[in-house]
């Protein structure tokens, strides 16, 4: 890109033309610039998570430690990969939520989906959250504090009528992020066209992956691979992730960082192609809903931490066997994903059994005294 | 009278098959025979990008044809050439699992004054060349020029791709024996019945050419076509077997997916409802 040629020369480069941009640099100032970028994203997003924790109203240094000293998320960063930026933008979204800065909130929102389209799932509690009778924009919003050790009496599901569902913050913030989502397309289609369009938007997706990877799907879109799917086939692929991420937004919205780690944890569970790098999606929402579990480390969680890595160890296995010692075990490494689909099922079970349900923002109208005298 | 020429036919025919035996070496000539003189000329600084200017398949035929048609111009003064034999001591395919190296030893049983050795080697469909690690290697000294011709897109299985071709331009140095490595990395193979799926690779095609001088785009460059021996020990073809999927795992590992999946969202789902009971359920007994 430096010499003004087109980022998608490369034929594995699938990303927003903004990444390379940003990676400029690389080529003028020192080949190293990019990592620098990436592990200083890593440190912000540890200071997100505790100035979020803050708002909260609690301290927690064991949260910010299991992102800054997870060895996965940080080696993520220095090998290069771009996922840390996301994560600090994501962070930095809900912050702004609960600062109650919507248009700050609606711009970086628009701009991480043109970067990583996944975000896009995140749409739904997001807008569910700005019920005008907990959010309005312009005075901060009230948030919960948790600390009353007292449950809400209110639902946890929001009423819906159709007035509410069309408030001013929810169409303020509908029209800022895809405005600028729009922009950014637009741009980068002047510069790149077509070939922006097809690899860094339609390719993922579209994108079905034959190769060995930790989705269950890997060996049926193998085995299929010659002939294409017909329309019907997709759709019935599909609709156990899409049921999922519907019944997780409406069974925990009100708690939309809570409802956002659920959906990314089942998001990459049930996607057609996992990578690891996709863990770090949801690694760092996981310290903003640790406070609120009643997991206890002994034994439970560390049960489910041996259960989720070995899981990952098995299936690293077979796919060693299958890919340095070109032994054919397809099968067996389409078996240890199904066991590693179970493991995260159970573990996502357990940590919605033991977590401590508590809503992000106050409604408005309770918030005169006739509440707080009932939360006490 | 009758039966002496007879006798001299037999001898005649029986020294003309001793001679023959007694040659160690089976030659065997690279391809169809070439007009008298085995030189071509080149703009490119690769004979395969002159290739693909014009042509767009792999077939032998295709590319003799297009050797025969790269004639030289006047300023390229004509030297009849002492033809040149390559001895291909040793091929073999080396490592394991999905990323292997080609290994091929190559003896020259005579000097020249060309000195850079042009290795094209037609890849089987089933592997490919990773461009970027072939700059690296070249980068560090490993070959004086490589590049990439074809389908290079990493990613596409074997039946969605087209074929590549690696050309390799390696200086000679003065014992006339190069050895190359060429790393190869498998893609995903056409579903079978076995579990296995082989590959297997060809001769490459030899030149001998004169050096490319940089700057200088349109100069042309001479290039010999090399006859290719075989040492006797290398008379087995070489091979890889790379894992492709068995058909008949199809039915079931579609349902079995399919219903793991059901499964899975199920008991997610029952457990999120559940959960939302159970904090409702709290709320009403304390109020």
């Amino acid at each position: 890109m430096a010499s003004g040629e087109s980022p998608y020369k490369r034929t594995t480069y699938r990303y927003s033309p903004l990444l390379a941009l940003l990676l400029v640099p690389n080529s003028i100032i020192h080949r190293s610039w990019g990592k620098f970028i990436f592990s200083a994203s890593d440190l912000l997003v540890g200071l997100f998570i505790r100035e979020i924790l803050k708002l909260r109203k609690v301290v927690c240094t064991v949260s910010v430690m299991v992102w800054l000293l997870n060895p996965f998320t940080f080696t993520i960063g220095t090998r290069g990969n771009c996922e840390p930026i996301v994560c600090a933008m994501i962070l930095w979204i809900i912050f702004s939520l609960m600062k109650g800065n919507l248009s700050q909130a609606a711009f970086w929102y628009g701009l991480v989906v043109h970067f990583r389209v996944y975000p896009i799932i995140y749409a739904l509690p997001i807008i569910l959250v700005l019920d005008s009778k907990l959010f309005r924009s312009g005075p901060k919003p009230s948030l919960e504090d948790w600390n009353s050790h007292t449950s809400s009496t209110e639902k946890k599901t929001f009423h819906f009528s159709v007035r509410s569902l069309f408030s001013r913050e929810r169409i303020m913030f509908g029209l800022i992020s895809g405005g600028v989502f729009l922009a950014c397309n637009a741009v980068s289609f002047y510069f790149y066209g077509h070939e922006f369009l097809h690899e860094a938007l339609l390719y993922h997706l579209t994108r079905t992956d034959p190769r060995h990877n930790f989705s269950i799907y890997f060996y049926h879109i193998y085995l299929h691979y010659e002939r294409q799917f017909s329309a019907v086939e997709k759709l019935i692929s599909f609709l156990p992730q899409f049921t999922l991420q519907l019944a997780l937004v409406f069974s925990f919205s009100k708690d939309p960082v809570f409802c956002m780690f659920l959906q990314t944890v089942a998001f990459v569970a049930f996607n057609k192609v996992i990578t690891a790098q996709y863990f770090v999606w949801f690694y760092c929402l996981l310290p903003l809903i640790l406070p609120w579990s009643r997991m206890k480390l002994k034994w439970e969680g560390i049960l489910c931490i041996i259960l989720w890595i070995g899981a990952q160890t098995h299936w690293l296995l077979w796919g060693y066997m299958l890919e340095f010692k070109g032994v054919n075990v397809l099968l067996q490494l389409w078996m240890a994903s199904l066991v590693f689909l179970a493991a995260n099922t159970f573990v996502l079970v357990k940590i919605i059994q033991r977590h401590r349900f508590s809503p992000l923002f106050r409604q408005y109208g309770s918030s005169d005294g006739k509440n707080v005298e009932k939360l006490d | 009278m009758g039966s002496k020429r007879g006798r001299s036919v037999i001898a005649a025919t029986f020294i003309f098959f001793s001679m023959s035996c007694l040659n160690s070496i089976s030659t065997t000539q690279a391809g169809t025979s070439m007009l008298d003189s085995d030189t071509f000329c080149i703009s490119d600084q690769y004979i395969m990008k002159s290739y693909f200017t014009t042509q767009s398949s792999l077939k032998e035929s295709e590319f003799r044809n297009f050797l025969r048609l790269q004639q030289c111009s006047e300023n390229i003064p004509y030297e009849k050439d002492v033809p040149v034999v390559a001895m291909l001591q040793h091929r073999e395919v080396t490592g394991e699992g999905s990323h292997r190296h080609l290994l091929t030893t190559i003896k020259l049983l005579r000097q020249s004054h060309l000195h850079e050795l042009v290795i094209v080697e037609r890849l089987p469909l089933g592997v490919f060349a990773d461009p970027f690690e072939l700059q690296s290697l070249q980068q560090r000294r490993a070959f004086s020029d490589v590049s990439v011709f074809g389908d290079t897109d990493l990613e596409q299985p074997s039946f969605r791709s087209n074929r590549s071709v690696v050309e390799i331009h390696v200086e000679i140095n003065g014992n006339g024996e190069i050895s190359v490595e060429l790393p190869l990395h498998a893609r995903y193979q056409l579903i079978g019945e076995s579990g296995y799926s082989r590959v297997e690779f060809g001769e490459p095609d030899l030149f001998l050419c004169s050096r490319h001088v940089p700057n200088q785009e349109h100069q042309q460059r001479r290039c010999l076509v090399l006859s290719v021996g075989r040492s006797k020990t290398q008379t087995r073809s070489v091979v890889w077997d790379i894992p492709a999927g068995i058909r008949s795992h199809t039915e079931y590992v579609s349902v079995i997916t399919f219903v793991a999946a059901v499964l899975s969202a199920f008991s997610i789902l029952v457990a999120s409802v559940l959960s939302s009971k159970v904090e409702s359920c709290k709320n009403t007994k304390e109020l």
